[in-house]
C-alpha cells in the first residue's frame, strides 16, 4: 500500500480539521472527525480500502471511547491516533498480510492507534503553545479597538499552528510510513516475542477506555452493578449493542420514576400533607 | 424583558451562535482556554448594542476574563450573558463583575454536567451502537455516528443558547433541579449499562496457558464466566487509575509490562481466536 502525495496530504488536512484543538470545530472537528471509527471510514475512503480502515478505526475506537479532557490535560491526541495511527495500521496489517476480521489484525491497530495517540500529545501541547502568539496579537487588537481582527486571530491564524502541528507531521509520517513499516514488521516474525507482546497488549489496551469511563460514571460501589448487567447482557445473553441500549433505557425509566417519587415522598415527609406537595410540581402524574 | 427600546437582532444572535459553535476552541491555548472563543461570539452582539465604537470595545472588554468549560452545554452561558449584555446596554445596573461573575459561576457546574453527560454518556453510547453497525468494516457504523451525533450537536446547542438568552438564570436552574437531577442519574445509568456492553463485545482478552491436567485455562475460565478476562482487566485498570490515581499513560504502559511478560511466559499466545463477535 503506497502512499502518494496527494493521499498523504489531504491526511494531513483532516489532521488539521480534526484535533482538538482543531479547525473544524469542536463538534464536526474533535468529535465527529476525530472520532477513530469515523476517521477510518474518511482514511478508508482516501487510501482506498474502506473496510479495513473501519475495522482499523473501530478497534482504536474502543481504546477512546471516553476521550474526556478535563481542564484541557490531555492523555492522547486524536489526530494523531486517527490520521497517523489508522493509515499506519492499515500498512502493518497489509505488510503482515493479516486477515483484516482477525483478533490479530484488531490487536495490531489497537497498540500502534495507541501509541501514536500517547506520543501525539506533543501536537497537542504544540498547537496550544503557538495559538499563544495569535493571542497576544488579539491582546493587542482589542486594546486598540480593532475588534474584527479578533476573526482572524480566533479563525485563520491558528491554521498556521496546524500546518506546522498537524499538517507536515502527519503528511511525512505517512508518506515515508510504508517503507519503515515494510522494514519493522519484515524484522518481526509472527511468532516472536515482540509480536506476541504486541498482540497481547493491542487486546488489553481498550480496557484503559472503558475503565476511564468508568471513573467517570461510578460514584458509589454499586454503580458497579449497573455496569456488570450491561457486560452480562452483551457476554452471557448475546444482546448486542442496540438491544443492550433499549434494556438500559427501560431500566433508567424506572429509576427515574423511582426517583422522582422518593423527592415527591420527602415533600410529602417535610409538609406534613399530600396535596401540599403535589401542588407544585403537578407535571409529575405518575 | 420585552419592554426594553434595545433589543438583540435576530441577525446578531445567529451569528453569534455560529461564531461560538464553531470557534469556541479553534485558537486554543492553556492559557486563555476558550476566551477568545468567547469574544468572537459576542462581538456581534456589542456591535448590535452600542452604536459608538469606544462602547463596544469597552463591553467586549467584559469577555476578556479566562473562561472555559463544556462547549456543548456551555451554549447557554454564552445565551445568558446575551440576555445580561441586553440588560445592560438598556441601562440596567449590571458591571462587569456582576456579567464575570456569573459566568465564572455558570462554566464549573455546567463543564461537570457537559463532561459526564454529553462526553461521558451520550457520545460512548452514540459510538457504542456505531461500533455495533461496523462490524465486518461496514460504513453504517460511522455513517450513523456523523448523522446522529451532529443533528444532535448543533439542535441541542442552538436549544441551549437560546434558552439561555430567553431564561436567563432560570434556564441553569433547569438543569441543577431536582428532577434534573434525577434524569441526569438515569441517563447515566443508560452510559454505564451501555459501556459495559461495549467491554463485553469489543474488548477481547484471551489465555493461550495450557492446564496441566489437558484443556485450556480459558476454556476453565469461560465456565466459570463468559468474558472473564476482559472484566477482570478493566477493573484492574480502573482500579489503578480511580484508587490509585495512575495516568492513563502510565497504565498503559503497566499494561504493556504485563503483555510482555504474559507473552513470555505463555499466558498470551499468537491468538488465533475469532474476532469480536456481537
Amino acid at each position: 500500500m503506497t502512499v502518494n502525495v496527494f493521499q498523504a496530504a489531504l491526511l494531513g488536512l483532516f489532521a488539521c480539521l480534526a484535533s482538538m484543538p482543531g479547525m473544524g470545530g469542536t463538534s464536526i472537528g474533535n468529535y465527529t472527525l476525530g472520532r477513530p471509527l469515523v476517521a477510518g471510514l474518511i482514511v478508508g475512503l482516501i487510501l482506498g480500502n474502506v473496510t479495513l480502515g473501519i475495522i482499523v478505526g473501530a478497534a482504536i475506537q474502543v481504546v477512546y471511547i471516553a476521550l474526556v479532557t478535563p481542564g484541557g490535560t490531555v492523555s492522547a491526541d486524536v489526530r494523531a491516533a486517527c490520521y497517523i495511527g489508522i493509515p499506519l495500521a492499515m500498512m502493518a496489517i497489509n505488510a503482515q498480510g493479516l486477515d483484516p476480521n482477525s483478533t490479530d489484525a484488531s490487536a495490531l491497530a489497537t497498540t500502534l492507534g495507541a501509541t501514536c495517540g500517547t506520543l501525539g500529545a506533543i501536537l497537542f501541547y504544540g498547537t496550544a503553545t503557538i495559538n499563544l502568539v495569535w493571542q497576544s496579537i488579539g491582546w493587542k487588537a482589542l486594546e486598540n479597538g480593532q475588534t474584527h481582527k479578533l476573526y482572524v486571530v480566533d479563525m485563520v491564524l491558528p491554521w498556521i499552528s496546524h500546518i506546522i502541528c498537524s499538517f507536515i507531521p502527519t503528511f511525512v509520517i505517512v508518506y515515508f510510513g510504508q517503507d519503515m513499516v515494510d522494514v519493522i514488521m519484515g524484522s518481526l516474525p509472527m511468532d516472536g516475542l515482540p509480536m506476541k507482546t504486541l498482540f497481547a497488549v493491542g487486546s488489553l489496551l481498550p480496557c484503559v477506555g472503558i475503565a476511564i469511563l468508568l471513573k467517570q460514571v461510578i460514584s458509589k460501589p454499586t454503580d458497579f452493578l449497573t455496569f456488570f448487567f450491561g457486560f452480562t447482557l452483551a457476554a452471557v445473553l448475546g444482546c448486542n449493542l442496540i438491544a443492550c441500549s433499549v434494556i438500559a433505557c427501560f431500566f433508567a425509566l424506572i429509576n427515574f420514576q423511582i426517583s422522582t417519587i422518593n423527592s415527591k415522598l420527602a415533600h410529602v415527609g417535610t409538609s406534613g400533607s399530600l396535596t401540599a406537595g403535589s401542588d407544585d410540581d403537578d407535571e409529575e402524574d405518575i | 424583558m420585552a419592554d426594553y427600546s434595545k433589543k438583540v437582532s435576530k441577525k446578531a444572535l445567529a451569528k453569534s451562535f455560529r461564531n461560538w459553535y464553531y470557534g469556541h476552541l479553534t485558537c486554543f491555548s492553556q492559557e486563555h482556554m476558550q476566551t477568545f472563543g468567547y469574544l468572537v461570539s459576542m462581538l456581534p452582539i456589542v456591535e448590535d448594542l452600542y452604536e459608538k465604537k469606544d462602547d463596544q470595545v469597552k463591553a467586549l472588554k467584559t469577555y476578556s476574563a479566562f473562561f472555559n468549560t463544556e462547549p456543548q452545554i456551555g451554549s447557554m452561558i454564552v445565551g445568558v450573558t446575551v440576555g445580561l449584555e441586553e440588560a445592560r446596554a438598556n441601562g440596567e445596573a449590571i458591571d462587569d463583575e456582576t456579567i464575570n461573575g456569573i459566568r465564572a459561576g455558570l462554566m464549573g457546574p455546567l463543564a461537570g454536567i457537559g463532561d459526564s453527560l454529553i462526553v461521558g454518556t451520550l457520545i460512548p453510547i452514540l459510538l457504542g451502537i456505531a461500533l455495533g453497525l461496523s462490524q465486518g468494516g461496514s460504513v453504517l457504523g460511522p455513517i450513523f455516528y456523523i448523522v446522529v451525533w451532529n443533528l444532535l450537536a448543533f439542535f441541542g446547542m442552538r436549544f441551549a443558547f437560546y434558552t439561555g438568552y430567553d431564561l436567563g438564570g432560570a434556564a441553569v436552574e433547569a438543569l441543577v433541579g431536582p428532577n434534573a437531577t434525577a434524569l441526569r442519574d438515569s441517563i447515566v445509568m443508560i452510559g454505564t449499562m451501555v459501556i459495559g456492553a461495549v467491554a463485553a463485545t469489543w474488548v477481547s482478552i484471551t489465555t493461550a496457558l495450557e492446564l496441566p491436567g489437558g484443556g485450556t485455562l480459558q476454556g476453565t475460565l469461560d465456565g466459570v464466566f463468559p468474558k472473564l478476562l476482559p472484566l477482570i482487566f478493566t477493573i484492574f485498570c480502573w482500579w489503578l487509575m480511580a484508587k490509585k490515581k495512575i495516568s492513563p499513560i502510565i497504565t498503559m504502559l503497566i499494561l504493556l509490562a504485563i503483555a510482555f511478560v504474559g507473552a513470555a511466559v505463555g499466558f498470551f499466545g499468537a491468538a488465533t481466536i475469532a474476532a469480536p463477535t456481537a
